[in-house]
C-alpha cells in the first residue's frame, strides 16, 4: 500500500480553516515546545499556565505585558508598514538602536525640565532612526538595492557601533559598556503601577494613527495599491519612488521611538543588551498581524506575554528564557505551514500495486 | 612575535569559520535559496559538535555530529522552501531564531566545560617559514580542511556538469527543469550542503578555536558568513580573499591597543591621532565587513551592464512547476 | 517524399477551464516538408505546439509519431521523441556559454554506463571536448555559426536563435518546430534564419513553423494548415493558393459593412505624436517612427497582430515607456517625456492590454481599483491628506451599476481578482471612461471577453466618442475595428503601413496588410508565382 498524496491550489479558503489558522499555530508551537521542557522535566503545562494565564492576570504580571508589547508593536509596524508596499523591513532592530543611542545622548547632555526634555528625546530618537530607516528606502528606490540585506547590514552596523559608543563617548561611569543612568528629568514616569511608564499612551495613540494612515489617507491608499501591483500602480501614475521612501521613514520613525522609550522607560539606562531582538520578533509580529493594525497589536500582546512571562518563569520554575525564542521560532515555523496547508488541498490517497490505478493519474493542464 | 605575525596567525585561524559557513551559503544560494538561518546552523553545529566530543570523547565524532546538527536545521529550511514554497527570508530568520533559543536552552548543562580541542599540526619545513610558516602551516586539521574545500568547491562549482546544472537552476529553474535538470533534487542538495557547512563551520568554533562551549558563541560571524558571499558576489576566488579580510578585521580589532599604538606611531601626525584611535576601535572595525558589503552592492547596482556581476537571477524565487 | 506521415495529429482539443484553446484539431505533416502553421493570436497555434511538445496535455485526442501514438509528460519525453521546439522566448542562460546551454541537462557525453564509476563521472566529471566536436560538426552540417565559448547574453537576437536551434538539433530530432521565429530579427537576419531552414529539409529534418505573416510561408512552406478561433479551417499547398485567399482563412469570410453610428463631426486636434521610436523590454527596436494624431470624438482604430509594437506605442502614450526619440503634444501641451501621473492629469485614459499585470490590484477591492484614477483629483482628497472613503464606495458603487459590472458583492470586499475577465474589463474601462477623458488610449480593449460583455464595452467606446473624447483603439479583431473607427491603420513591424477608412476597406484587405505589411496584389496571384 502506498499513499499518494495530490496536492492542488484551492480555489476559496474554508472558513474553519482562516479562522482556525492562527489558532492551530500557536497550539502546534506549543505542542513541540513541551518537548524541550519535558527533557529538563519540567512540567509544560504548569508553564504554560504560568504564562499564559497565572502571570498576565496579576496587575504586576499584564503591567510586563504591556510594557513588552510596546517595542514589539512599534517594531512590528516598523515592519509592517513596508510590508504593505510590497518590502521587507530588516533593519528594525537597528533603527531601534540608532533612536535609543541619539535619545540617550540627548538625555544625557541637554539639561532641560522633564516636560521639555521627554517630547525632544522622543522627537530627536523618532527622527534619527527615520534617516536611518530612509537609508535602505533611498537604495531600494534610487538604485534597486535589495532592502532585505542592506537593512539586515545596517542592523549590524549600528548595533556594533553603539557597542563602540558605550565603551567610549557614551560611557558612564561604571566602566562597564553602559551609560550612566539617565537624569531624572528624562526618565518617563510611571502610570498606574510602578511597572508601567507613561509611554504605553503611546501604543493608543500610534495603534490608531496607523491604523488611520492606512484606511482612511491617500498616502495609505497608493501603499496599499503598490504593495499589491506595482507595474499597475505606476501606469496609474503612482510614485514608487516617493513610496519606498516613505514605508521606510516611518518604520525607521517607529523603531527609534520604540527604542528611546525602551531605554528610558524601562531600564533607566543605555546598556548594549537592552534589546533581547525585538527587531527581529518584530518580522514575526508583522507576519501574524498581517491582515491589520489591530492585528500586529494582538500579535504583539501574544509576544509580549510570551516575553514578559518568559522573564518571569526563567526566575520562579527555573525555565531558561531561551524556551521563549523557542516557541517564538516554532510559532513562524508552522505560521509558514499553516500557510502552505491555507493555499493548498492535501489529498492522502491509499493505493495498492494496482497497475490500473496507477495510469488512471493522467496529464492535467 | 610581532604584532603582524600574531595577527596573521590569528586571521588564518578565523577565517576557518567564515570559510566554511561562506562556501555553504555560496552553494545554497547558486541554487536558488537564500539562506539568513546559517548563524543558528552554526550555532547548532558549535553545541552539537560540542556536547557530542565531551559524551563520546571523540573531537572527530563531535565534528561529525555537528555537520549533522547543522543540516538538520537546513533540512527544515528546505522543505519549507523549497517544497512548501515559504518565504526564503521568513524561513531563515526563524531558523537563526530557533538555532539560538534551542542552543541557549540545551547548552545550559555545556556551559563552564572545556576540552581538549583540535591541535595544530605543524608541517615540517614549511612551518620554518619566517612569519608565514607558523600563520599558515601550524593550524589545526579543520583548518587544512577548509583550505582544501576551498578548490574544491570551486572545481566542482566551475568545472563539473553538476556545477553547470547547480548554476542553471539558480539563473532560470524553468528553462533547468524543462532541459531535464532535477531542479528540486539539486536545491535540496545544495540547502543541505550549505547547512552541513555551517554546522562544520560552529564546531570548528567550540572544538578547534576556543575549545569550550558559550551562549551565542558565534557572535554574528553566520550574519558576516551571510555579507560575504554577497561582497564576493558569488565567486570563491573573492570569496576567499574576502574571508581573509573581514577575519583580518577580526583579528586587529582583538589587539586594537596595539595596532593603534602602532598606526599612530608609523603615521606621527598627533592631529590624525584621534582620527586613526577611532577608525581603529575593535567595534568601529567590527562594523566594517557590514559597510563594506552595502558599498559593494551599491557599487554593482549601478552598473549598466549587469550581466557578469550579481546574484544568481533566481535567487529568492521559489520554483513551481505550474 | 514518403506517403506515410511522420505526424499526425488526430482530434487534439485542448480545454483551460471553459475555455477551449484547441477544438479538434486533426492534420498530418509529412516527412521532410516545411510545414507552415498560420493563424491570428489567440487561433490556438502556440497552445497546440505546446500540446506537441510535451508542455501541456491534450484534452483529448491523439499525437502519432510515424504512426504510433505517444504521450507526452514533459518536454524530455518530446525531446526523446524526436521533436524540438523553439520558442518565441528563448529558453537559455544568459551568463552560461553557448555550449553550455546546448549540453544543459545531458550528462550521458561524459560517460554512458551504468556503474557507480560512471555515475559518479556523470556528475563530477565534465566533458567538453566531445560535445564541443558535435557542435562544430553540426553547425558546419547545417550551416549555423557560433563561437561556444561565448556567453549568450554577449549573442545578438539572430545568433541566440541559432543557439536554441543548434540546442535542438544535438539531440537528435526529426522534427523541428518553430513558434514565431522571425518576430524578433532583423529582414536580413530573417533571410538567414530561411536559408538555414533550408539547409535542415535538405539533411533530411520536418520543420514545422507557427507564423502570421504570409510572405514566410510563400517564401518557405509546402503546405499550410490555417487555424482560427482554435478550429483548423484547411490545410492546403502554398502552390495552388493566393495571398488573398489566407488571409480570408486568417480572419474570416469578407464582410460588407454598413456603418450606422452616428456620424460626430470631429473636433480640434487632441493628441498629436510625430516620429515616436521607442524600444521593448528586451531592447530592440519596437517603433521605427510613427506618426499619429487624433482629433476630438473621433476613433482612429490600429489594426495588426500582436506584437508589432502596439504594447510599446500605448505604454509610450501614457509616458510609461521612455520614448527615444519623437514628441508628444496633448491639446497642444508638450508632454513629451513626462511622467505617467502629469499625462494621467492631463486627461489622458488608459485600458492596457494584460488587465492583470497592468490594470488591476488583484487582491485589492473593487473599490480600491475603482478608484485609483481619481483618488487624487481634488474631491475625494479634498484635504490632500486624508481620503475619503464613504465617497470613493459610493463612486465605485455608481461605477458598477452604470457599467454593468458582475459578480460584485460588496464593493469594499469583494477583490477585483475575483471578477471574470469581462467584468473586471467592464470595470477598469468605467473606471477610465467616467472621469470624461480628452483621449483614451484603448489597447485590446475586448479581448478574452465573453459576447455581452464585448458589446456593453463597444457601445460605451462610442458614447465616449460622441461624448467628445478622442479615442486610440489598438484591437486585433477586425470586426471591431472595421464597426467604430473613423479612421483605421495597420500597424506592422513597428510602423504604420496603410491609413484608410472603413468604408474604403474590408476584412481580407486589411488582413493582407496585418500579413505581409503591404497592398494586396492588384490581381490575384497565386502564390507560387508571387516568388
Amino acid at each position: 500500500m502506498i499513499p499518494e498524496v495530490t496536492v492542488t491550489n484551492r480555489e476559496d479558503v474554508p472558513q474553519w480553516l482562516s479562522y482556525g489558522a492562527p489558532l492551530g499555530t500557536i497550539l502546534a508551537a506549543l505542542l513541540v515546545a513541551s518537548v524541550p521542557l519535558l527533557w529538563l522535566n519540567i512540567n509544560p503545562i504548569w508553564v504554560y499556565w504560568e504564562l499564559f494565564v497565572s502571570q498576565p492576570t496579576t496587575v504586576s504580571g499584564f503591567a510586563d505585558v504591556v510594557r513588552t508589547a510596546l517595542p514589539l508593536f512599534f517594531a512590528g509596524l516598523a515592519v509592517y508598514l513596508p510590508l504593505k508596499a510590497g518590502l521587507w523591513n530588516i533593519g528594525a532592530e537597528g533603527q531601534l538602536f540608532v533612536g535609543a543611542v541619539v535619545g540617550a545622548a540627548i538625555a544625557l547632555h541637554v539639561e532641560l525640565p522633564s516636560l521639555l526634555l521627554i517630547p525632544l528625546m522622543l522627537v530627536a530618537a523618532g527622527i534619527a532612526g527615520a534617516l536611518y530607516g530612509a537609508i535602505p528606502g533611498y537604495l531600494r528606490a534610487e538604485h534597486d538595492v535589495n532592502e532585505i540585506i542592506s537593512s539586515l547590514m545596517l542592523t549590524f552596523t549600528a548595533t556594533t557601533f553603539t557597542g563602540y559608543l558605550l565603551r567610549g563617548p557614551l560611557q558612564g561611569s561604571s566602566g562597564q559598556s553602559a551609560t550612566d543612568r539617565l537624569p531624572d528629568a528624562a526618565q518617563l514616569p510611571s502610570v498606574l503601577t510602578p511597572r508601567l511608564h507613561v509611554g504605553v499612551g503611546l501604543i493608543v495613540v500610534v495603534a490608531l494613527a496607523s491604523y488611520i494612515l492606512l484606511n482612511h489617507t491617500r498616502l495609505g491608499y497608493e501603499i496599499v495599491f503598490i504593495g499589491s501591483n506595482p507595474a499597475a500602480a505606476t501606469q496609474a501614475g503612482i510614485s514608487t519612488y516617493k513610496i519606498y521612501i516613505t514605508v521606510f521613514v516611518l518604520g525607521g520613525l517607529l523603531a527609534g521611538i520604540a527604542g528611546i522609550v525602551e531605554v528610558a522607560g524601562v531600564h533607566g539606562r543605555l546598556f548594549e543588551d537592552f534589546s533581547p531582538g525585538y527587531g527581529f520578533t518584530a518580522v514575526a509580529v508583522a507576519l501574524l498581524g498581517r491582515n491589520g493594525v489591530g492585528q500586529v497589536l494582538l500579535a504583539a500582546l501574544f509576544f509580549g506575554v510570551l516575553t514578559a512571562g518568559g522573564t518571569t518563569i526563567a526566575v520562579t520554575q527555573n525555565v531558561p528564557s531561551a524556551l521563549i525564542d523557542v516557541i517564538v521560532a516554532l510559532t513562524i515555523l508552522f505560521l509558514l505551514t499553516a500557510e502552505f496547508v491555507k493555499d493548498h488541498r492535501i489529498n492522502i490517497a491509499w493505493r495498492g500495486s494496482d497497475p490500473e490505478a496507477a495510469s488512471q493519474t493522467g496529464g492535467s493542464p | 612575535m610581532s604584532l603582524f605575525a600574531a595577527t596573521l596567525e590569528s586571521t588564518v585561524r578565523l577565517a576557518t569559520p567564515l570559510l566554511l559557513a561562506a562556501m555553504g551559503e555560496i552553494i545554497a544560494e547558486r541554487s536558488g535559496v537564500l539562506n539568513l538561518g546559517v548563524e543558528g546552523m552554526m550555532l547548532a553545529g558549535a553545541l552539537g559538535g560540542f556536547a557530542a566530543a565531551v559524551l563520546t570523547g571523540s573531537i572527530w565524532v563531535g565534528f561529525a555530529v555537528g555537520i549533522l546538527a547543522g543540516m538538520t536545521l537546513a533540512l527544515l529550511h528546505a522543505v519549507l522552501c523549497i517544497s512548501l514554497n515559504a518565504d526564503q527570508v521568513i524561513s531563515g530568520i526563524m531558523l537563526t531564531l530557533l538555532g539560538v533559543g534551542l542552543t541557549t536552552y540545551f547548552g545550559r548543562g555545556y556551559v563552564g566545560q572545556s576540552i581538549e580541542g583540535f591541535q595544530r599540526i605543524a608541517i615540517p619545513g614549511l612551518v620554518e617559514i619566517p612569519i608565514l610558516g607558523t600563520a599558515l602551516f601550524s593550524i589545526t586539521a579543520l583548518d587544512y580542511l577548509s583550505l582544501l574545500l576551498v578548490p574544491v568547491v570551486w572545481y566542482v562549482l566551475f568545472r563539473t556538469n553538476i556545477g553547470a546544472e547547480i548554476t542553471a537552476v539558480g539563473e532560470d529553474p524553468e528553462t533547468a527543469d524543462t532541459a531535464g535538470v532535477p531542479v528540486f533534487h539539486i536545491q535540496y542538495a545544495c540547502v543541505l550542503i550549505g547547512g552541513a557547512l555551517a554546522g562544520a563551520a560552529g564546531a570548528q568554533l567550540s572544538l578547534a578555536f576556543t575549545n569550550f562551549w558559550g551562549v551565542e558563541m558565534t557572535a554574528g560571524r553566520g550574519w558576516i558568513a551571510v555579507a560575504l558571499v554577497i561582497f564576493a558576489q558569488w565567486r570563491i576566488i573573492p570569496l576567499l580573499g574576502g574571508a581573509y579580510f573581514f577575519a583580518g578585521i577580526d583579528a586587529l580589532s582583538f589587539r586594537s591597543s596595539a595596532v593603534r599604538e602602532y598606526v599612530v606611531d608609523l603615521v606621527g601626525i598627533s592631529a590624525l591621532e584621534s582620527m586613526f584611535q577611532f577608525l581603529l576601535n575593535p567595534q568601529v572595525m567590527n562594523t566594517y565587513p557590514y559597510l563594506l558589503t552595502i558599498a559593494v552592492l551599491w557599487y554593482v547596482m549601478r552598473q549598466t551592464n549587469r550581466n557578469e556581476l550579481g546574484a544568481p537571477s533566481a535567487l529568492l524565487k521559489s520554483y513551481d512547476r505550474e | 517524399m514518403t506517403t506515410d506521415p511522420l505526424l499526425e495529429l488526430e482530434g487534439i482539443t485542448k480545454r483551460f477551464g471553459e475555455v477551449v484553446a484547441n477544438d479538434d484539431i486533426s492534420f498530418s505533416v509529412d516527412r521532410g516538408e516545411v510545414h507552415a502553421l498560420l493563424g491570428e493570436n489567440g487561433a490556438g497555434k502556440s497552445t497546440l505546439m505546446n500540446i506537441l511538445y510535451g508542455l501541456y496535455s491534450p484534452s483529448s485526442g491523439t499525437i502519432r509519431l510515424n504512426g504510433d501514438p505517444q504521450t507526452f509528460e514533459a518536454p524530455k519525453d518530446a525531446i526523446d521523441a524526436g521533436i524540438g521546439m523553439v520558442h518565441q522566448h528563448f529558453m537559455l542562460i544568459p551568463r552560461m556559454t553557448v555550449l553550455e546551454n546546448i549540453v544543459l541537462g545531458e550528462r550521458e557525453h561524459t560517460a554512458t554506463g551504468d556503474g557507480i564509476v560512471d555515475r559518479f563521472k556523470r556528475i563530477f566529471g565534465r566533458d567538453r571536448a566531445g560535445p564541443r566536436e558535435r557542435l562544430s560538426e553540426l553547425a558546419e552540417q547545417y550551416g549555423l555559426a557560433v563561437d561556444p565559448s561565448e556567453k549568450v547574453w554577449e549573442l545578438d537576437v539572430g545568433e541566440q536563435q541559432r543557439v536554441e536551434i543548434l540546442k535542438a538539433l544535438y539531440r537528435d530530432i526529426d522534427l523541428l518546430i518553430l513558434d514565431e521565429p522571425t518576430a524578433v530579427l532583423t529582414p536580413t537576419e530573417s533571410e538567414q534564419l530561411f536559408e538555414t531552414i533550408s539547409t535542415l529539409v535538405d539533411e533530411g529534418l520536418t520543420v514545422i513553423f507557427i507564423t502570421h505573416k504570409l510572405w514566410e510561408i510563400e517564401r518557405l512552406a509546402d503546405r499550410v494548415t490555417v487555424l482560427r478561433n482554435g478550429k483548423r479551417i484547411e490545410t492546403v499547398e502554398t502552390d495552388g493558393v493566393s495571398r488573398s485567399d489566407l488571409a480570408e482563412m486568417m480572419v474570416g469570410r469578407e464582410v460588407l459593412f454598413d456603418i450606422d453610428k452616428a456620424r460626430v463631426p470631429t473636433g480640434e486636434t487632441v493628441l498629436s505624436a510625430s516620429g515616436l521610436q521607442a524600444r521593448d523590454d528586451r531592447g530592440l527596436e519596437a517603433i521605427a517612427g510613427v506618426d499619429l494624431t487624433v482629433e476630438a470624438s473621433e476613433i482612429v482604430g490600429i489594426a495588426g497582430v500582436s506584437g508589432n509594437g502596439q504594447r510599446e506605442l500605448a505604454e509610450c502614450l501614457i509616458g510609461y515607456r521612455p520614448l527615444e526619440a519623437g514628441q508628444i503634444e496633448l491639446d497642444g501641451k508638450n508632454l513629451t517625456g513626462a511622467a505617467p501621473r502629469t499625462i494621467i492629469d492631463s486627461g489622458v485614459s488608459f485600458i492596457p492590454e494584460d488587465r492583470y499585470a497592468h490594470g488591476c490590484a488583484e487582491e485589492l477591492s473593487v473599490m480600491h481599483n475603482a478608484g485609483v484614477k481619481i483618488y487624487r483629483n481634488g474631491e475625494l482628497d479634498s484635504s490632500r491628506l486624508f481620503l475619503d472613503y464613504d465617497g470613493l464606495e459610493s463612486y465605485a458603487d455608481k461605477l458598477v451599476d452604470r457599467f454593468d459590472v458582475r459578480g460584485v458583492t460588496d464593493v469594499n470586499r469583494t477583490p477585483a481578482g475575483t471578477l471574470s475577465g469581462g467584468n473586471l474589463q467592464k470595470l477598469i474601462l468605467g473606471r477610465e471612461l467616467s472621469r470624461a477623458p480628452r483621449l483614451l488610449v484603448a489597447n485590446q480593449p475586448t479581448r478574452g471577453v465573453d459576447v455581452g460583455a464585448i458589446e456593453h464595452i463597444r457601445e460605451q467606446l462610442v458614447e465616449q466618442q460622441q461624448d467628445g473624447t478622442g479615442v486610440v483603439l489598438i484591437s486585433e479583431d477586425l470586426d471591431e475595428i472595421l464597426d467604430l473607427s473613423d479612421r483605421v491603420l495597420v500597424m506592422y513591424d513597428g510602423e504604420f503601413v496603410h491609413e484608410t477608412t472603413p468604408a474604403e476597406t474590408n476584412k481580407w484587405e486589411l488582413g493582407v496588410y496585418m500579413s505581409t505589411g503591404a497592398a494586396p496584389a492588384a490581381d490575384d496571384q497565386l502564390i507560387s508565382e508571387a516568388q
